[in-house]
């Protein structure tokens, strides 16, 4: 069972290495996180990009690329493109985000799973790892739909039980997000997560439970109308995953790790492995954990699901 | 400038004492109104059940003289009246006390009876205390607009710049929350942020600095802003958040303080006459700093709109 980003890294190098497919590592920060997912053994890079700028880099990194493959691609989303048909033809088990805007690399995403007929709805899982929390807590959809109906939240509930029994968890629980308050009447969240909790117990998205809370106030503390007490805020009751009810919503808040003391880190769960997408402000000791966590996932969809 | 909670109680009772006008008040309230009252910032004025009100205040050993009891027994009214007084300036802030979130939401807002102004949107904002140094920051609408226009965005902003001046902030700073620092037609966030830039820019909300669309990581850390090719002072030293809709703003303003540990207050913006709501997550003593800050708003001529 996988409780920490610590557990991810751990078990990356027993894993390792893998295969990544990297899209366009132009950036010093992102490349010096290849060489040290390389170093401690999680990949075996694959780069894919601009030469020169990959060269750039590179050498800014103190980074040696002879021993790697090498793609010379096109434009960003040819790239992307090219990185994404790697996963889907089993070329790399895993594909990782240079500096590539996130959109392409979705793009390129969605045509796979379409062309595969997957009919997988693409979503962003970010996990929290939370001072005083014995689990990672799941945030989702972070990056692709910017306004999911009551299907699209359906589907992007499935992707994240999926990812999270990947975990280890059988049977995760999930809070759906919204800001219903005391005032302003029924949002539309809060109309998701009525009919969201009923199909989860007639048993649509399989073993997960959806709790009775929609709030973080809610969550803490029991209810609404508790007493806020700072001193005693039960972070092990943290459902496993959080739906948010939207893409602003769930990209504000899963980055709130630039400012608490919380660990992020980012996939995209693909019906054939997992994309690895830190986001371009991320540092490179946070995109080695987010290679890490890809590693070991991309290890166990192997065994679980191919 | 008042840069910590601690500030604005220091600030508030160099203002004077206010009469705090609190209809159907439940225990709480009236413990709350004991401390306030204790702390040199308020007179309670309590409107509801003569007998019930005595008692809670002999519970809390208030003393009769030391506040004042305006009989009304029937609660709708209990709440009109309360308003009244503060409309009428026979009380200078109104706490929500006994009445229904929705129901004093709704008769604050209303412009004949209540607290609101043609013109003006009512609308709140909760201020946090940063934990590594001291600067207050403010985030709104975090609790009264479910999905505000672009116009009501715009007042939503400026209601909170001029809090952010009030709290001395001279030329506050700030940011327009998106999913994204890039204006993508596809994400309406981004389009209201960047036309409300575009009116800072035009210094349509007076002396201050507005940018968007930012994301959060490009608010938050000048850094990370930089990495992505934002270049802006406000970024990594935001006064002021904006957030695009109460989903989003409601959560946010609940993961600051269950997530960051951070304390909260809040205040009703927008209205002739300082008002003061209950949320859930804010703490007693904080209580006490919302009702100090609806002093200081009071003590500058009324109300925030």
């Amino acid at each position: 069972m996988i409780r920490s980003l610590d557990d991810f890294e751990r078990q990356a190098q027993e894993k390792g290495p893998k295969k990544m497919a990297v899209l366009a590592p132009e950036d010093e920060e992102f490349m010096l996180a290849v060489k040290k997912s390389w170093e401690r053994g999680y990949i075996e890079p694959v780069l894919i990009g601009d030469e020169q700028r990959i060269a750039q880099a590179a050498a800014k990194a103190a980074f040696d690329l002879s021993p790697f493959a090498k793609i010379t691609g096109g434009d960003l989303q040819g790239i992307s493109d090219l990185g994404i048909q790697m996963l889907f033809a089993g070329t790399a088990p895993i594909a990782g985000k240079g500096q590539i805007p996130t959109s392409y690399i979705y793009r390129s995403i969605i045509r796979a799973e379409a062309k595969a007929g997957s009919g997988m709805t693409v979503s962003v899982v970010t996990f929290w790892e939370i001072p005083g929390c014995d689990h990672l807590v799941a945030f989702t959809d972070t990056g692709v739909n910017i306004i999911p109906d009551l299907k699209a939240k359906g589907e992007i509930i499935k992707n994240a039980v999926f990812a999270y029994r990947l975990l280890g968890f059988p049977r995760p629980k999930i809070a759906v997000l919204s800001g219903q308050r005391e005032v302003g009447g029924r949002l539309a969240s809060y109309e998701d997560y009525e009919a969201l909790q009923k199909a989860a117990a007639a048993g649509d998205f399989g073993p997960c439970e959806i709790v009775a809370a929609t709030s973080f106030t809610e969550i803490f503390l029991g209810g609404r109308d508790r007493k806020m007490d700072y001193r005693r805020l039960p972070e092990a009751a943290l459902p496993h995953i959080l739906l948010v009810p939207c893409l602003d919503t769930g990209n504000i808040i899963c980055k709130l790790d630039f400012f608490l003391d919380v660990n992020r880190s980012s996939l995209v769960a693909t019906s054939r492995g997992p994309v690895c997408i830190p986001a371009r402000s991320d540092f490179s000791d946070n995109i080695v954990q987010q290679i890490a966590m890809c590693v070991v996932l991309a290890d166990r969809m192997g065994k679980e699901v191919l | 400038m008042l840069n910590s909670f601690q500030d604005i109680l220091t600030a508030a009772k160099q203002g004077g004492v206010k009469r705090l006008a609190i209809p159907e008040p439940k225990a709480a309230d009236v413990a709350l109104a004991t401390a306030a009252a204790g702390a040199g910032l308020i007179t309670p004025c309590f409107v509801g059940d003569a007998g019930a009100i005595k008692a809670q205040a002999a519970a809390v050993t208030l003393r009769e003289g030391d506040y004042e009891l305006w009989e009304e027994k029937d609660p709708g009214r209990a709440l009109m009246r309360a308003l009244t007084a503060v409309r009428t300036g026979a009380a200078d802030i109104v706490l929500q006390g006994g009445a229904a979130p929705g129901d004093f939401v709704a008769a604050l807002q209303d412009r004949e009876t209540g607290l609101g102004s043609k013109g003006a949107l009512v609308s709140y904002v909760s201020l946090y205390q940063l934990r590594k140094r001291e600067k207050l920051i403010l985030v709104t609408d975090t609790f009264l607009n479910n999905r505000p226009s672009l116009v009501e965005k715009q007042q939503i902003l400026a209601n909170a710049l001029q809090l952010a001046r009030l709290l001395g902030i001279e030329t506050p700073q700030a940011a327009v929350l998106a999913a994204i620092e890039q204006v993508n037609p596809g994400i309406p966030s981004t389009l209201d942020a960047a036309i409300l830039a575009k009116m800072g820019e035009r210094r349509q909300f007076g002396k201050a600095v507005v940018e968007g669309p930012l994301d959060i990581d490009c608010a938050l850390s000048k850094e990370a802003a930089g990495r992505k090719g934002v270049h802006s002072p406000v970024t990594g030293n935001v006064d002021v958040y904006l957030v695009p809709e109460i989903d989003t703003g409601h959560l946010l303003a609940e993961a600051l303080v269950f997530f960051g540990g951070m304390q909260t207050a809040g205040a009703v913006l927008g209205t002739t006459k300082p008002a003061v709501l209950k949320l859930p997550f804010v703490t007693e003593e904080n209580r006490l700093v919302e009702i100090a800050l609806a002093a200081l708003i009071a003590g500058k001529g009324g109300g925030n709109g």
